[in-house]
C-alpha cells in the first residue's frame, strides 16, 4: 500500500470563487501524487472549478499553478511531494 | 481671444485626390488638429496614410508628432511644450474596448516621453472632431476651457472652475454645453502643476507622468470636444462579424477574473507571492491584506460595475464607502461609490502600510478627485513615511499604517500645502531636495514612482521596470506575464528575461497604439495576426504579423528617440539601490544581483538592436528621423480625404 500525502491547495481570484473555498488539504495515494491527479482530485471535489479552471488534467489558458510560492508548473506529471503547497490563480496579472 | 473663434488654417491640403478606394483613408481622417493657446491658433495639419501605417495611432502616432514638434528638448511645463490627445484607427469601430485615447507629452515628473491611455466617450467624441488627433501647444492668457466642435478650436474663459475637483469640472461643463460634448479635465492638482496630476474624463483617468501638470501649466482646465465626423470602415460587414466573435469570447474565461473580481483580485495573489510591495518596499507581504481583498471589501461594503464605453468586459468595480462620519472635503461622488483597482489599492494601502479599507478607498476616491495619480502619490507618501521614520523630515505625523495621516498627506499634496509642496514634486526629486542617502530608497525608475510588483519578487519585471521609456511602469512592459510561468524563474534574472521582457514591451507597444484594453489580450491566441486582421477590416491594408511586429518595435525606438533626445543616459536604466543591497524583510530568497541584473540590462538592449550601452543605432535615428520630418514636409503636400462623413451628433 503505497503511503499516503498531504497537500495543501490554495486557490485564488476566480478558482477561489468557483470552488467556494480558499485552501483545502487533499491527500493522495503517493503513488499519484503528481499534478495531473491532484488537479483531478480537485474536480471531484469542485466541479464548478473543474468547469471554469480545467481542460482535463491541466489547467486552461488563462490560469496557472505554482508549487510552494516558488516555481510554476503545469506538467501533469509533475511530481508533488508530501507537505507541498499547490497555488491556483489567474495567470493574468495584470493590474 | 477668449470666445472668439480662432483662424483656422488647413495646411496646403489643396491636391485633391479623387476618393477611389486605393487613395481614399479608411478609419483616420487623414490630419490632425495643431492648437496654439498662447496665439489663439489652430491648424489642420495632413497626416500621410505612410506615417498612420508606421504609427497607428494611440501611443505611437503620439511620440511620432511629439518628435515632430521638437518636444523632447521643451521644458515640459513650459509655453512650449506640447500635449496630444490621440485617437486611433479602431475608435468608433464596433470592436470592443476600442474607445481609448492616449495623452502624450514629455513628462514633468521625468522629463522623459510620457504616454497615458484612458477611456470612453472623450475617445469617441474627439475622434468625432474629424481629427485623428488633438495637439495643444503654447499657453492660455488665464485660465481656460479649449472647446473644439466639430473642427473649429476657441478657448472659452473657466475662472469659475479653479479649484473644483474633476468630478465637478465635468458635471458644471456637461450642464454648460449639453451632453453632446465630452471631456478631458484637471482638478486642483493639475491647475497646481503636481508633477503626477492626472487628465480625467468621466471618472477614469490618463494617469501616469503628470499630463494634468501639462495641461494645467497652460492654463486650460478642460478639453470640451463634439463631432459629427465618422470614418467609415474598409470592410464593414467583416468588421462587424469580427466584432461579434471577439465580443462573444470577451465574455468568457479570459476576462472573467477582470469581469467578476476587477484587478483587485491581485492583491492576494502577489501578498502569497511575496510580491506585494509593503511599506515603501520593505516587505513583499502585507499582514492585512486579507481586509483589502475585492472579497472583504465588497462584503463589508457592497459593490456595483460598470464599464467604459463599447466595452463588453467591465472591469469596473464600484466600493460602497463604510457609514462613518465623512470628512468635510468629501464629495458626493464619493458617497456615490469608489472605482478601486489593484495599483490603487497597493499604493494606497500596503504600500503606506495601511489596512483600513475606508481609509484607501477614501484615500483613492480624493486622488480620483484632485486629479492625481494614485500610484505616484501613494509612493511618494510612504517614501516619506519612511523619511519621517528615518528622521529625515520632521512630519512625525505621517506614519505608516495611519489612514487618518494618509488622508491628510493626499489633500496637502493636491493643495500643495506645507509639506504637500514637496510631496507634489515626487519622490525623486524629494529625495535629491533631501540628500543623504534618500534617493537610495526612494521607489522610483527616472521619476515615476514603482507600480506594485516587487521587483526582488518578479525579476524578469524588474528588467522591464528598469528600462522602460516612461519609467517604472507595469503598462508598457507586462515583463511580470514572464514571472507568473514556467519561461522565467521569477527571483533569478538572466540574460534570457531580455527577450521575454522586449516581447511584452512589444506588444504593449501595438495594443496601446491600435488603441484597444489590455485586460482584452487573453482572448487573442496570436496578437499580431489578430491586429493585422482587424487593421485590414478597418483601414484595408494588408499588413503582415511581421510588420506589425516591426511597427512595435518602431514606436519602442521612437519613444527612445524622444528619451534621447531629452537628455537620457544608461545610468537611467537602472532600480533604486534598496533593490540591490537587501532582499524583502519576509522573503531572503528575493535577491536582486546587481551583476546579472546589469548582464540582463545589456542582454535587453542588445535584444532591442540598440548599442550595448542602450542607445540607439545611427541607422535607426535616420529612419525616425525621416518620419518626423515628413510631417513637417506634410504641411506642404496634400493629405488624403476622409472615406467619407456621415454628419450626425448620434452616437
Amino acid at each position: 500500500v503505497s503511503p499516503v500525502v498531504s497537500i495543501r491547495v490554495e486557490l485564488f481570484g476566480i478558482a477561489r470563487r468557483r470552488a467556494g473555498v480558499d485552501h483545502v488539504w487533499l491527500n493522495v495515494n503517493s503513488a499519484g501524487s503528481s499534478l495531473g491527479e491532484l488537479l483531478g482530485e480537485l474536480a471531484r471535489r469542485f466541479p464548478s472549478f473543474a468547469e471554469a479552471c480545467l481542460d482535463g488534467e491541466r489547467l486552461r489558458r488563462g490560469f496557472v499553478a505554482n508549487q510552494n510560492g516558488d516555481r510554476f508548473v503545469s506538467d501533469p506529471s509533475t511530481k508533488l511531494q508530501d507537505g507541498d503547497t499547490l497555488l491556483i490563480m489567474s495567470a493574468d496579472a495584470g493590474g | 481671444m477668449h470666445g472668439a473663434e480662432s483662424k483656422l488654417t488647413q495646411r496646403n491640403a489643396s491636391r485633391h485626390v479623387a476618393p477611389d478606394r486605393q487613395n481614399v483613408l479608411f478609419a483616420y481622417h487623414g490630419r490632425y488638429l495643431r492648437f496654439d493657446a498662447s496665439r489663439h491658433e489652430a491648424e489642420f495639419v495632413a497626416l500621410d496614410e505612410h506615417v498612420l501605417r508606421r504609427y497607428l495611432g494611440g501611443s505611437g502616432l503620439g511620440v511620432h508628432l511629439l518628435l515632430a514638434e521638437g518636444a523632447a528638448e521643451c521644458e515640459p511645463l513650459g509655453e512650449q511644450a506640447t500635449l496630444a490627445f490621440v485617437f486611433s484607427p479602431l475608435v468608433g469601430s464596433p470592436l470592443t474596448t476600442s474607445a481609448k485615447f492616449a495623452v502624450v507629452s514629455k513628462s514633468p515628473l521625468t522629463n522623459r516621453i510620457n504616454d497615458s491611455l484612458a477611456s470612453s466617450g472623450f475617445a469617441l467624441a474627439g475622434k468625432r472632431t474629424g481629427c485623428d488627433a488633438l495637439l495643444i501647444t503654447g499657453r492660455a492668457a488665464s485660465l481656460s476651457v479649449l472647446v473644439i466642435d466639430d473642427g473649429a478650436a476657441r478657448l472659452e474663459p473657466a475662472e469659475e472652475l479653479r479649484g473644483m475637483t474633476c468630478g465637478e469640472t465635468e458635471s458644471l461643463l456637461r450642464q454648460r454645453y449639453g451632453p453632446e460634448f465630452s471631456f478631458a479635465v484637471i482638478g486642483p492638482a493639475g491647475e497646481r502643476q503636481v508633477r503626477y496630476a492626472t487628465i480625467s474624463h468621466d471618472g477614469r483617468h490618463a494617469g501616469r507622468g503628470g499630463s494634468g501638470a501639462v495641461l494645467g501649466a497652460k492654463n486650460i482646465k478642460a478639453v470640451a470636444v463634439r463631432g459629427t465626423q465618422r470614418c467609415t470602415w474598409a470592410d464593414p460587414d467583416g468588421l462587424y462579424k469580427l466584432a461579434r466573435a471577439i465580443s462573444q469570447k470577451s465574455f468568457g474565461p479570459a476576462t472573467a477574473k477582470y469581469r467578476e473580481l476587477g484587478t483587485a483580485s491581485n492583491l492576494l495573489v502577489f501578498n502569497r507571492l511575496g510580491a506585494l510591495p509593503t511599506r515603501n518596499f520593505r516587505a513583499g507581504s502585507f499582514e492585512q491584506a486579507e481586509q483589502l481583498s475585492p472579497e472583504s471589501l465588497a462584503a463589508a461594503r457592497g459593490k456595483v460595475q460598470s464599464s467604459c464605453a463599447a466595452c463588453t468586459i467591465g472591469c469596473e468595480h464600484i466600493y460602497g464607502l463604510a457609514g462613518r462620519n465623512k470628512s468635510s472635503s468629501e464629495s458626493a461622488a464619493a458617497s456615490a461609490g469608489v472605482r478601486m483597482e489593484y495599483e490603487s489599492l497597493f499604493a494606497l494601502g500596503p504600500l503606506c502600510g495601511v489596512g483600513d479599507g475606508d481609509a484607501v478607498l477614501r484615500a483613492s476616491s480624493r486622488c480620483d478627485e484632485l486629479g492625481l495619480d494614485t500610484i505616484s502619490t501613494g509612493g511618494t507618501i510612504a517614501f516619506t513615511m519612511e523619511c519621517a521614520e528615518r528622521g529625515l523630515i520632521d512630519e512625525p505625523w505621517l506614519r505608516f499604517g495611519d489612514g487618518d495621516a494618509l488622508l491628510r498627506a493626499v489633500e496637502m499634496i493636491g493643495r500643495r500645502e506645507g509639506i504637500g509642496d514637496l510631496l507634489a514634486e515626487g519622490s525623486r526629486r524629494m529625495a535629491e531636495s533631501l540628500g543623504g542617502d534618500a534617493l537610495s530608497f526612494a521607489p522610483q525608475v527616472k521619476g515615476l514612482e514603482i507600480p506594485g510588483y516587487e521587483p526582488r519578487a518578479l525579476q524578469t519585471m524588474a528588467l522591464g521596470l528598469a528600462v522602460g521609456t516612461r519609467g517604472a511602469d507595469h503598462n508598457r512592459s507586462g515583463a511580470y506575464e514572464a514571472d507568473f510561468s514556467e519561461r522565467a524563474d521569477r527571483r533569478r534574472i538572466t540574460p534570457e528575461s531580455a527577450a521575454l521582457a522586449v516581447e511584452t514591451e512589444d506588444r504593449a507597444a501595438l495594443i496601446d497604439s491600435l488603441i484597444l484594453c489590455k485586460f482584452l489580450r487573453g482572448v487573442f491566441v496570436e496578437l499580431y495576426a489578430e491586429a493585422a486582421e482587424m487593421l485590414r477590416l478597418v483601414t484595408g491594408w494588408n499588413a503582415t504579423p511581421d510588420e506589425l511586429r516591426a511597427t512595435a518595435r518602431r514606436i519602442v525606438d521612437a519613444k527612445k528617440l524622444f528619451n534621447q533626445r531629452a537628455g537620457w543616459t544608461p545610468a537611467e536604466d537602472t532600480l533604486p539601490e534598496r533593490f540591490f543591497t537587501s532582499s524583502t524583510s519576509d522573503d531572503p530568497a528575493a535577491q536582486l544581483d546587481r551583476g546579472r541584473f546589469q548582464a540582463a540590462v545589456a542582454a535587453y538592449n542588445k535584444t532591442r538592436g540598440w548599442t550595448a550601452d542602450g542607445y540607439l543605432e545611427q541607422d535607426a535615428v535616420r529612419e525616425l528621423s525621416r518620419d518626423h520630418d515628413a510631417v513637417i514636409e506634410q504641411r506642404a503636400v496634400a493629405c488624403l480625404p476622409p472615406a467619407q462623413s456621415s454628419k450626425s451628433y448620434a452616437n
